[in-house]
């Protein structure tokens, strides 16, 4: 990728809609997804038969041995679709991680490009029952042979070595990344949808909590969750019909490693080297600056990943985003900081992946915030996944 | 001393002799054929010269290597580990190319001081007859 990108502004969002985020849903999340989308489609002043074109990120982060079934733990573009009554000119899903900008992407593309007029992205994740990532298997079988034998598995360790990493790097204190927790869901508590509604965390409570991976506690992952949120994209020229005020896409950078590594072995020089090369591809794409951006919506699915963020977007130096934190850097509150996690993020909602960065800049740059409404929205990023693997998008209030 | 019911290596046609040279005693690391670059896991294409047909064979190492980082484990999401907890994993680049790097087990306990750059060497766990698993240990100093 190389230049600006073509159809900056071009293409905005409409409309919006964003199930409960609770802990398992009373219907199943096919049904959730219907809902939402019926939801989204009218919050956009539409119906149903005008939406011509479906994108997600089908993804069940789960590294259990969970069955994998469309409508009941995955919601694909072409199921929704289906259960819509719509035969979409357009209907496509992300493959990798980064699934939330990856989708944007796609949406955004069909829509500069003709494909389809009205796009519906939408995501649905799902908490199976019993333990999320508990795996039952005797054997190890391809690439896995080289990790599970030897007891290393799933995302936990997966963050946890890249933690440590920056941690003995840079000298970050268990008690800074507490305020990482505490900013996250000091916002998530006051989101009605949000599974943390009105249950903030004190730093005791982080710091009492027991380790699962060293230095990874429970408080440092997202909490699973059945949510559903979905988006209407249309033109810009389209969107000034539609009753909401439009929130355009200036554009998006996604990257993936050259390195190859055993399954999850995320070193921390390879989330940096391939993040600050994504972070590049943004500012390349939008023509925007870091210090351009309102709100960096930085994701947070795994607490150092907030660190990460902060330092390939160049909102701080690299090895100092824990001192920036303890400096009060991102505190949506306080006049002059960053309010990186002003969304609540995914440890202040739940494990939406990058939908709650993504509905932050929705609503405050279209200004339907309410009584969380900032007074200064002009450009958000939203950011998704590791920056290694992931992405972000960046939308404007503004179409010139 | 191992639990039972961890899982095992199901050697295929690419792995079998490192999992042969593991029951021996011995570290290998994969070795492209075109490129002489180690590759861990080998894969279909060489990574670094990304050769198509890179005819990977697996080549004694030394076994030493320097500790890049490391995490306590304290609750297992695979069976068989419940009884060795809590228990260190240390992700440690090996001697023989830069960030050559490999994930086991590190047989010294957990509350061993660590830092990074700490010298290890293999050593093997034997969870079943016949299979060795690649693990570590601290080098005396």
């Amino acid at each position: 990728m190389s230049g600006p990108f073509a159809a900056r502004n071009e293409v905005a969002v409409v409309g919006y809609a964003q199930s409960p985020v609770q802990r398992h849903a009373s219907q199943p999340l096919g049904a959730v997804a219907v809902d939402t989308a019926r939801r989204a489609i009218a919050d956009a002043g539409l119906d149903v038969v005008d939406v011509d074109g479906f994108t997600t990120g089908a993804l069940f982060p789960t590294a259990g041995a969970h069955t994998i079934q469309d409508g009941v733990s995955i919601v694909s573009s072409n199921w929704l679709a289906e259960h819509l009554g719509v035969n979409p000119r357009y209907a496509s899903g992300f493959q990798g991680y980064g699934q939330i900008p990856g989708a944007v992407a796609l949406a955004v593309n069909a829509v500069a490009t003709g494909a389809a007029d009205h796009v519906l992205v939408h995501r649905a994740l799902h908490n199976p029952a019993g333990r999320y990532h508990g795996n039952p298997m005797r054997e190890a079988a391809g690439t896995m042979q080289w990790t599970a034998p030897q007891g290393y598995f799933g995302p936990l360790a997966m963050i946890a070595l890249p933690y440590q990493e920056y941690v003995q790097r840079y000298g970050a204190r268990r008690e800074t990344m507490a305020e990482v927790l505490v900013e996250a869901r000091k916002n998530g508590a006051r989101i009605p949808w949000s599974h943390w509604y009105e249950r903030p965390l004190t730093s005791e409570e982080y710091l009492a909590a027991p380790m699962i991976d060293d230095p990874i506690c429970k408080y440092d992952c997202d909490i699973p969750v059945d949510g559903v949120a979905a988006f209407v994209f249309t033109s810009a020229e389209r969107a000034q019909d539609l009753p909401h005020r439009p929130v355009y896409v200036s554009g998006y950078a996604t990257g993936h490693p050259t390195t190859r590594r055993l399954p999850t072995h995320w070193p921390l020089d390879d989330i940096m080297t391939t993040g600050f090369e994504t972070a590049r591809r943004l500012w390349e794409h939008t023509g925007l600056r870091p210090g351009d951006v309102d709100l960096p919506q930085v994701y947070d699915g795994f607490s150092p990943f907030v660190y990460f963020w902060l330092e390939v977007l160049g909102i701080c130096p690299e090895g100092q985003a824990h001192q920036f934190v303890a400096d009060g850097g991102i505190d949506s509150d306080a006049p002059g900081a960053v309010p990186a996690l002003s969304g609540g993020g995914a440890l202040g909602n739940g494990r939406m992946h990058g939908i709650p960065q993504m509905l932050e800049c929705y609503l405050q740059l279209s200004g339907r915030a309410g009584a969380r409404q900032r007074e200064r929205a002009d450009v958000g990023i939203a950011c998704h996944s590791s920056p290694h693997f992931g992405g972000a998008v960046a939308y404007s209030a503004h179409r010139a | 001393m191992t639990s039972p019911g961890r899982p095992l290596p199901v050697p295929d046609d690419a792995s079998a002799p490192f999992w042969k040279a593991a029951a021996a005693g011995g570290l290998t690391v994969a070795r492209c054929s075109r490129c002489h670059w180690f590759s861990i896991p080998p894969d279909i294409v060489c990574q670094h010269c990304h050769h198509g047909d890179p005819a990977f064979a697996f080549e004694a190492v030394s076994g030493h290597g320097s500790v890049r980082s490391w995490t306590v484990v304290h609750q297992s999401f695979l069976p068989g580990f419940d009884d060795d907890l809590p228990f260190v994993l240390v992700d440690v680049e090996l001697d023989e190319q830069a960030d050559l790097r490999m994930i086991g087990r590190l047989l010294d306990g957990p509350y061993v001081a660590l830092h990074i750059g700490d010298r290890v060497t293999v050593a093997f766990e034997h969870p079943a007859p016949g299979v060795a698993i690649p693990a570590f240990a601290l080098e005396t100093r």
